[in-house]
């Protein structure tokens, strides 16, 4: 489902990600873990093109999304490539949903009209079909009760719970998630990872980065830890935080957990 | 000197004509004027230099010349070098909505700065284009922010139109002089103007809380 070759990326001199090679099958859910600023939301959003790569791609559904690093396909045309294989951005957004840390919800738009918006001028779905759907999805979140409340009159975890609702109205064949719960407060933490754990177990693919060790190690498929840019460890939970290989993931682990 | 109201009595109609022209020009000025300053705002926090460019040196005009001499150059200045020739009503409003245009998409570049990353992002992630972005969630939102200064434009629009009167048009100031030339008195008729003014600038600055309040709904908890 997405597969990720050698991906750099650096802001100016800094090099953020070095070469991240990471592979998600459909209907995995795979937790990105690490210590701050060692580039997992880079990662994530270089996923769903908030950030060009500097080297390297991303294919995801077998569309290439970046655009071609010819030293990963020596002696090809890169025309050839992109006329086979590129998807641009608009499509591929349309099936990568993603759920920010703070949110994001639009602010002077009604819940109802947060979740149709995008359905309706990206899809061109009629009102009715979007309108349909938000309340689905609405009442799987349990949120359905404050579909014309604004924003603003929302506790945190009901924002997230929205927002994720938000991004399921588009249909997507992949979730990103960026610390959906780091904003909150700890009491709102439970009802937001009670959603995404019902969606893991849906068979939604999913990448989330999270610093919830407990909840990664229950609802992943798999753990990769990244440090400084580099993947170091990409294994089951249970093996990985039983017998972490590396020194930098056990200090990590001593850390956190 | 006896003071002596009654005498603008027979002009009341007069007035009423005169309101109408001030009020036409005013509100056409800031209808068009928020319509370029949309543009001109997207320009100037664009990344392609020359719009940048253009909008800050279109800016810096209307902040330079004297509105007088923008209102004789626009009605007795350009129709000599370009084959157009306007009503004062045109060369007023053109004026005027150009100017307004250049402060209203200053605040409103404010305004679209000050809106968080987020939306962009939360926007983009969802598929959708930088159009429908900017129509349907930055510049909303940034229109909130513009309200105040959107009032405050509005009221020293409806002040300066006052200088409509120097190229022919007949606005309450006009009315006001040609009752000065009629009967010799002066301080009646721009008493009168003086209290019809600041009665329309105190209605306007209530309508415009009214409207703030109503634009910023979404915030109320
Ligand atoms: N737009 C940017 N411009 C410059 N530097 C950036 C930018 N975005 C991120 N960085 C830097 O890249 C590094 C990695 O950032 P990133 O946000 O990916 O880390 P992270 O692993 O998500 O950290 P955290 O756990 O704190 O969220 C940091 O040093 C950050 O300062
Ligand atoms: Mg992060």
């Amino acid at each position: 489902m997405i597969d990720v070759k050698k991906l750099h990326k650096s802001f100016g001199s800094l090099k953020v990600l070095q070469g991240i090679d990471l592979h998600v099958n459909k209907g995995d859910v795979v937790s990105i873990i690490g210590p701050s600023g060692s580039g997992k939301s880079t990662l994530l959003r270089s996923i769903n093109l908030l950030e060009t790569a500097t080297a390297g791609e991303i294919w995801v559904d077998g569309k290439l999304i970046t655009q071609p690093d010819m030293r990963l396909h020596p002696g090809e045309n890169a025309q050839v490539i992109i006329k086979a294989h590129y998807q641009d951005p608009y499509s591929l957004r349309r099936r990568v949903g993603m759920v920010f840390q703070h949110f994001n919800l639009f602010p002077h738009k009604t819940v109802l009209e947060n979740m149709i918006y995008a359905p309706m001028t990206v899809k061109k779905e009629s009102r009715e079909v979007a309108v349909e759907r938000a309340k689905e999805l609405l009442e799987s979140v349990g949120m359905l009760d404050k579909i014309d409340v604004y924003p603003a009159t929302l506790s945190g975890g009901q924002k997230q719970r929205v927002a994720i609702a938000r991004a399921l109205a588009m249909e997507p064949d992949v979730m990103l998630f960026d610390e959906p719960t780091s904003a909150l407060d700890p009491e709102m933490v439970k009802e937001v990872l009670d959603v995404i754990k019902k969606l893991a177990n849906s068979g939604m693919t999913m990448l989330l980065v999270t610093h919830e060790m407990g909840f990664a190690r229950e609802v992943s498929d798999r753990i990769c830890f990244l440090d400084e840019g580099v993947l170091i460890e990409d294994a089951p939970p249970e093996i990985f935080f039983s017998t972490p290989k590396s020194d930098r993931a056990k200090a990590f682990l001593e850390k956190v957990l | 000197m006896q003071l002596d109201f009654s005498i603008l009595i027979k002009y009341l109609p007069d007035f009423g004509a005169a309101l109408m022209v001030t009020l036409e020009v005013t509100v056409c000025s800031l209808l068009l004027g928020l319509l370029f300053s949309i543009p001109l705002s997207l320009f100037k926090i664009s990344s392609i230099k020359p719009l940048e460019w253009f909008a800050s040196f279109y800016t810096s005009i209307f902040r330079g010349v004297p509105l007088m001499v923008q209102v004789f150059m626009m009605y007795f200045g350009v129709p000599l070098v370009l084959p157009v020739k306007f009503t004062a009503f045109t060369a007023g409003v053109l004026v005027f909505s150009m100017n307004s245009a250049a402060y209203i998409s200053e605040s409103m570049r404010g305004g679209i700065k000050a809106i968080d990353k987020g939306q962009y992002e939360a926007a983009m992630a969802l598929g959708v284009r930088y159009g429908a972005m900017m129509k349907d969630i930055i510049l909303p939102q940034a229109i909130k922010s513009v309200m105040p200064s959107l009032v405050n434009e509005f009221i020293s629009l409806l002040k300066n139109t006052t200088l409509i009167a120097s190229i022919g048009l007949v606005d309450i100031l006009r009315v006001g002089q040609l009752i000065q030339s009629r009967t010799y008195r002066a301080f009646e008729p721009f008493f009168a103007i003086a209290v019809f003014y600041y009665i329309l600038v105190m209605a306007l600055s209530f309508l415009g809380k009214l409207l703030e309040r109503w634009v910023n709904k979404s915030d109320r908890r």
